[in-house]
């Protein structure tokens, strides 16, 4: 009976309270947990106790993680809309730099994280440096007994048979297609910053194209060595090497190394922007990255944890070990090709 | 009494009127604008936009062009504001992007007169081209973004031209999805036809342990049934084994990663959409029609011409604007199944959106996907034989 004698006056009353919560609700950055969001995968399992709950134990700090692909619409939305709620976020290169321009990401405070311990190329104005990937050549080895161990000779088709499987898409592909073509390392995006140069990285990609199948997400070059669907293949040598944990037996071929850094950033807006710049600088330390080298081959991009030689031990596919063998990838070319050439490499494909 | 009735239709409409408005005709309107929208431009460098304004075309702008335009790129690059732009005027012509970065580090040692000073820097700045492509970026619109997707694009000059032959990719692709979708489409309707045919003329029990076979994997995700055919159809996969272990061939074949994949896949994940709508419809048809034609005297074969499927193409023509329709938008199975050859309009609308940050392009793919869909879909109402005469009003 009180449900429907509620009168007006009570009602008002409830409606004013209920709007003044909301209006608090909405106007105070309401103290939620520290959201950390990376790739997933592997990696992110065991940076969660190391790295994230580490950081939580070490300050009293709820952290929580999350997942993403890499796709940088849902930060960019985030931002315009103004309602972060991702705090830090591990990125690639390109969208770095790219969102350092563009305002998604703030610049990091290097009074807060610590900028010197990290190797060369791994800071840049809004990011971190996280952990170094890269992709190698690999076959594997109870198929093909001796493979091909440089770009030239994968071009190779007649003593090398079979399928190659490559990166749908111009990143990577071509700078490997004028590796292959007697290009020094040091002169590839020299060489790709031309016309006649991207024009001499198609010729060359011409000579095997029917002999190549494109493969788009990280996981495929594995599966499609594995399952014989290709007899070589350009893959990320983190999946390789687990891979070869699993009982594969596939080369890792460091002269073929084509390489990067993904970085950690803070999302501009966050309300916890401090916050994120402490942990930051907590996760690029190198006890924690050591400590995560216990369960997972780590490849740093601190300088410490990526010379000790207990974490050497621990990852004989430490991409730092080798960087000197391989290619950089050159983060500001694809930032301002990228577009024209993944337009270029398609009408190309297609052909 | 009436306006009363009116009244109470309206509201009962009204939820259904704001989700359509809300889903539908907001973001159609925002991706419309987006596709044309040229803010850049305008918002980051309006000083110089403003001294533009005055300038006409010919020779070198004035110097407070020139004055303007350095410092309000250190100001965006500053507040972190100068990528969209650099990005917009990059789309424009590549190698802008690393010329507006220089010119706003430089800034700050730069003297007047400024005219001298950028043209020093780098001789772009004296080449009136450059200035007049921003003058033409200080309005509010652009065509460019729709150029460029029918493979057109603008000169310095503003003038229309066709884009260089290695970078025109966008007509193969409309044509390339229109084609797979209406493959599709035709292999589907094909297959649901006499599917759906049985089905209808199943006693009831055996109707509903059918209907539930087509409606288990119309249930299960399109991720699932892609990844399914894609171990089926690989080089050492169980349909390659079958025909090596039978010796109908002798080498495996390659049944993956090109257009008889991508039909595969496509056509399986799209049955249902086809199987559902015939079948209603056929359950619908009163099979005292067809004794009708067999009393008097039609053979079996036009009984089904001339009575049956006449009366189910209301059914046919459901059917078939489904399932082109959604393959028409199609990204993930040709993506997983399909060569590079084998992509589609989403493809690149996804890669827009989410790799180079291009919303304008992405628009105005989508905008253009959208209009020659509806255009197809209204010819198809008046091509399709006997659909406008009975029901499938669009």
């Amino acid at each position: 009976m009180p449900m429907l004698t509620c009168t007006a006056k009570s009602k008002t009353l409830a409606t004013a309270a209920f709007a003044l919560a909301a209006l608090s609700l909405a106007g105070t950055p309401h103290a939620r947990d520290l959201m950390i969001v990376g790739f997933g995968g592997g990696f992110q399992d065991n940076a969660r106790p190391h790295l994230f709950q580490g950081y939580a134990k070490a300050t009293g700090q709820t952290v929580k993680d999350d997942v993403y692909n890499g796709e940088m619409a849902k930060v960019y939305s985030m931002v315009k809309a103004k309602d972060v709620t991702w705090d830090v976020i591990m990125v690639e290169a390109p969208e770095l730099v790219r969102g350092c321009e563009d305002g998604v990401f703030e610049k990091i405070d290097w009074s807060v994280v610590k900028k010197d311990k990290f190797i060369p190329g791994g800071t840049s104005p809004c990011g971190a440096g996280s952990v170094l990937w890269g992709v190698t050549l690999f076959y594997d080895q109870n198929r093909v007994k001796d493979g091909p161990d440089t770009y030239a000779k994968l071009w190779d088709t007649r003593t090398y048979p079979g399928k190659r499987s490559f990166r749908n898409g111009p990143k990577m592909t071509l700078e490997i297609a004028l590796l292959a073509d007697g290009v020094a390392p040091a002169d590839v995006y020299k060489v790709l910053a031309t016309p006649a140069g991207q024009q001499r990285a198609f010729d060359k990609l011409d000579q095997i194209k029917k002999d190549v199948v494109w493969w788009k997400s990280g996981t495929q070059p594995v599966q499609l060595v594995g399952s014989g669907e290709v007899a070589y293949a350009v893959g990320y040598t983190g999946r390789i090497a687990r891979a070869n944990d699993g009982g594969a037996k596939y080369p890792l071929l460091w002269k073929t190394l084509v390489y990067s850094v993904d970085y950690w950033a803070v999302v501009k807006g966050s309300p916890n922007a401090k916050e994120g710049m402490k942990m930051i600088d907590w996760i690029t330390d190198a006890k924690p990255l050591v400590a995560l080298s216990e369960t997972w081959a780590v490849s740093p991009a601190n300088a410490e944890a990526a010379a000790n030689p207990k974490l050497r031990e621990k990852n004989p596919a430490m991409l730092s070990a080798y960087a000197s063998q391989g290619l950089f990838i050159d983060t500001e070319f694809w930032v301002a090709n990228g577009e024209d050439l993944e337009k270029k490499f398609n009408a190309w494909v297609a052909k | 009494m009436a306006s009363r009735t009116h009244l109470a239709a309206a509201a009962l409409i009204a939820p259904v009127a704001l989700l359509v408005v809300a889903t539908f005709v907001v973001p159609l309107a925002v991706a419309l604008h987006t596709a044309i929208a040229n803010p850049e431009v305008r918002e980051t460098l309006p000083a110089t936009s403003a001294a533009l304004a005055g300038w006409d075309g010919a020779g070198l702008p004035p110097e407070a062009a020139y004055a303007a335009v350095s410092r309000e790129l250190a100001d965006a690059q500053e507040r972190q504001q100068i990528g969209p732009l650099a990005r917009r005027l990059n789309f424009e012509q590549t190698g802008l992007r690393a010329l507006l970065l220089k010119t706003a580090r430089a800034h700050a040692g730069l003297a007047p007169p400024y005219r001298d000073a950028l043209a020093a820097l780098d001789p772009r700045w004296a080449d009136p081209a450059l200035w007049r492509l921003l003058k033409r970026n200080a309005s509010a619109t652009t065509p460019l973004y729709l150029l460029r997707s029918v493979d057109l694009t603008l000169t310095p000059a503003g003038d229309v031209a066709r884009a260089p032959a290695d970078e025109a990719i966008f007509l193969r692709l409309f044509g390339r999805t229109f084609e797979i979708s209406l493959w599709v489409t035709l292999l589907c309707v094909l297959i649901a036809y006499p599917a759906a045919y049985t089905m209808a003329r199943l006693p009831q029990r055996w109707a509903n342990v059918a209907l539930t076979l087509v409606l288990v994997p119309f249930w299960t995700s399109i991720l699932v049934r892609t990844t399914a055919w894609f171990i089926l159809l690989q080089r050492e996969g169980p349909v390659n084994a079958l025909l090596l272990a039978l010796g109908v061939v002798e080498a495996p074949v390659a049944m993956i990663f090109n257009r008889f994949a991508v039909y595969v896949a496509m056509v399986h994940v799209l049955l249902p959409f086809a199987i559902l709508p015939l079948y209603s419809v056929m359950k619908g048809i009163d099979p005292a029609y067809a004794r009708a034609a067999a009393s008097l005297g039609a053979p079996p074969w036009r009984r089904f011409l001339r009575v049956t499927l006449p009366l189910s193409m209301p059914g046919v023509a459901a059917a078939a604007l489904m399932v082109f329709m959604l393959a028409v938008g199609f990204y993930i199975t040709p993506s997983l199944v399909g060569g590079p050859d084998d992509q589609m309009v989403s493809t690149f609308i996804a890669f827009y959106t989410n790799n180079t940050i291009n919303w304008g392009m992405s628009a105005a793919l989508a905008t253009l996907l959208l209009a020659a869909t509806a255009a197809i879909v209204v010819v198809a109402r008046y091509a399709l034989p006997g659909v406008s005469a009975k029901g499938i009003r669009l």
